[in-house]
């Protein structure tokens, strides 16, 4: 038992990271952006690239610690997340940016359908169908809990770290939505860009802020995952349905409502295994969401109108 | 020099379409200026032409001799421009703090000074710059939407339409407070439907119909016109 809820925060932990993109790119720009998940997937790749590029200027290093990985894998992780923002920017500038001028909402959404298609195939173009991994290390799981209690609880040092980072994530995104400038014109952006714009909001650079959070967080989300599983061209497609769900679940527009969404979506996919299998983990995430929005049609964190 | 000009102003959201049509309007430093108008004369659309939030296809808006005419809403706010919309005119999910310090961004000089005067404008919101804007009543959210635009030290203020939704006694001292704000040295355009509170406040007024200024003049003036009572009596035949 306790062994199936650390798996769901770990699972959750991905998804919430990559639901906070899917919020603030809805809540801003008012569309869903369903080319969310290929960033997650270019993110882990770009990392993954950044980091053969690393070892092969400065050698292989030592893992750091516990973890399978040194500290090429931290620096990998802060290039992509750079790489990764530019991609979010280079396809709004391309694409979605046009279409905000001249198009409407059902416009931007099979817009990003569209990108979505590119993103991923020109990504297997480029690396390929074959799964790869950050590193070959076999990791020793830590035992935290004995086995006679709950089952037991044995986690991986990685697996300690993607939680870590996690919240130390989404603690730095409520200081920076709370204490700055930017993170407080795009609250009041999200609610009335208009007003924003008389009250001398430059909405442009709130919309290029929301991408370059949400393409930041989505590398971490897809690092982690790459770290977590495998790095996959299709990993991206099958966090998308969970990262909606999650965002739904919290309430569309709400931050924190995404990671509370992501951590339960994580949560009742991995409670789900012993009693359904493996095989329908994804869909008990849905009859979660279909439960909590038939009690509360807003989601949890939801403004009810 | 005027504050504000606006010169056979054309304005719509469609193009071809206009709502605004060869308006034109001067307003004095330091002066309170009405604009009126039956419902659909193009009043709220002609500030917000002004303000950059509609399109302009025709004409020009001088905001101290200086040509602002289509710049973006955003520019005007860092030009002295400010605006109060008639609803939705703060923002909901900030605290009345946050309001006004996200508001204070665009100043070129330290800010807290500025939050104090506005504060000493508004003690009302003082006491409760910690609570959130979408639990404010009527008349305070009405007082935060001011004291937000004035953070920004507009040289002119645009409000459109203070007084919708405010009872009798919201609506006097959301306008004395106008008062205290022209005392400051700031100009005010006015649109309201609110006719007898808007000239009380008013030096002059401008009637808007069918989207072009038909008649100017003082406050006082404005009130004793039958011209103008006949237009918001629904009289108005279409040339007068």
């Amino acid at each position: 038992m306790l062994q199936l809820v650390a798996d769901g925060f770990i699972i959750g932990s991905v998804i919430a990271l990559g639901a906070i993109g899917v919020t603030l790119v809805y809540s801003i720009l008012r569309f869903a952006n369903f080319a969310h998940g290929e960033l997650l997937t270019w993110g882990a790749y770009l990392a993954w690239t950044a980091l053969i590029g690393i070892v092969a200027v400065w050698g292989p290093a030592e893992p750091l610690g516990p973890f399978s990985f040194g500290w090429p894998l931290l620096v990998a992780l802060a290039v992509s997340a750079v790489a990764t923002a530019a991609l979010a920017l280079l396809v709004d500038r391309l694409l979605f940016r046009q279409l905000r001028r001249h198009g409407n909402a059902i416009t931007l959404i099979m817009a990003s359908f569209g990108a979505a298609l590119v993103l991923r195939n020109l990504l297997q173009f480029i690396y390929g169908a074959v799964p790869e991994y950050y590193s070959r290390e076999i990791q020793v799981a830590i035992r935290l809990v004995p086995r006679d209690v709950l089952g037991g609880l044995r986690i991986t040092p990685d697996q300690l770290f993607v939680l870590g980072l996690t919240a130390v994530s989404v603690v730095g995104l409520h200081i920076f939505l709370t204490r700055t400038t930017v993170g407080k014109a795009m609250r009041a952006t999200s609610v009335n860009p208009q007003l924003a714009r008389v009250t001398g909001i430059d909405v442009d650079r709130v919309i290029r802020a929301t991408w370059i959070i949400g393409a930041v967080l989505a590398a971490v989300a897809g690092v982690f995952s790459g770290l977590t599983v495998q790095l996959r061209p299709q990993l991206g497609l099958d966090l998308l349905l969970p990262l909606f769900a999650a965002a739904i679940l919290g309430g569309i527009g709400s931050v924190y409502g995404a990671v509370v969404g992501g951590l339960i979506v994580g949560l009742a996919e991995s409670l789900s295994v012993p009693l359904v299998g493996a095989e329908y983990r994804a869909a008990t995430a849905f009859v979660v969401l279909i439960a909590i929005l038939l009690i509360r049609p807003t989601g949890l964190f939801g403004e009810r109108t | 020099m005027t504050a504000l000009r606006v010169v056979d102003l054309e304005a719509g959201y469609e193009p071809g379409l206009p709502i605004v049509r060869g308006t034109s309007l001067a307003v004095e430093p330091n002066e309170i200026v009405a604009v009126l108008g039956p419902n659909g004369a193009g009043k709220s659309t002609l500030i917000k032409a002004i303000a950059g939030l509609v399109p302009v296809s025709a004409g020009k808006v001088l905001l101290h001799d200086r040509d602002i005419t289509g710049r973006a809403a955003h520019h005007l706010a860092h030009e002295g421009l400010g605006f109060v919309p008639q609803t939705e005119n703060v923002f909901v999910n900030l605290s009345i703090e946050d309001n006004l310090d996200l508001a204070a961004s665009i100043l070129k000089v330290p800010k807290k000074q500025r939050l104090r005067d506005l504060y000493d404008l508004f003690p009302d919101l003082a006491r409760q710059r910690r609570l959130l804007a979408g639990r404010l009543s009527g008349g305070q959210r009405q007082m935060l939407a001011v004291a937000r635009a004035l953070v920004g030290e507009p040289k002119v203020l645009m409000l459109d339409e203070p007084s919708a939704g405010l009872s009798p006694k919201l609506v006097g001292i959301v306008f004395e407070k106008l008062l205290d704000v022209r005392a400051t040295g700031v100009t005010i355009v006015l649109v309201e439907q609110n006719v007898k509170a808007a000239l009380a406040i008013a030096d002059r007024g401008a009637v808007l119909v069918e989207g072009s200024t038909r008649i100017v003049g003082t406050a006082r003036d404005l009130a004793g016109d039958p011209q103008v009572a006949a237009l918001y009596l629904g009289q108005h035949r279409g040339g007068s």
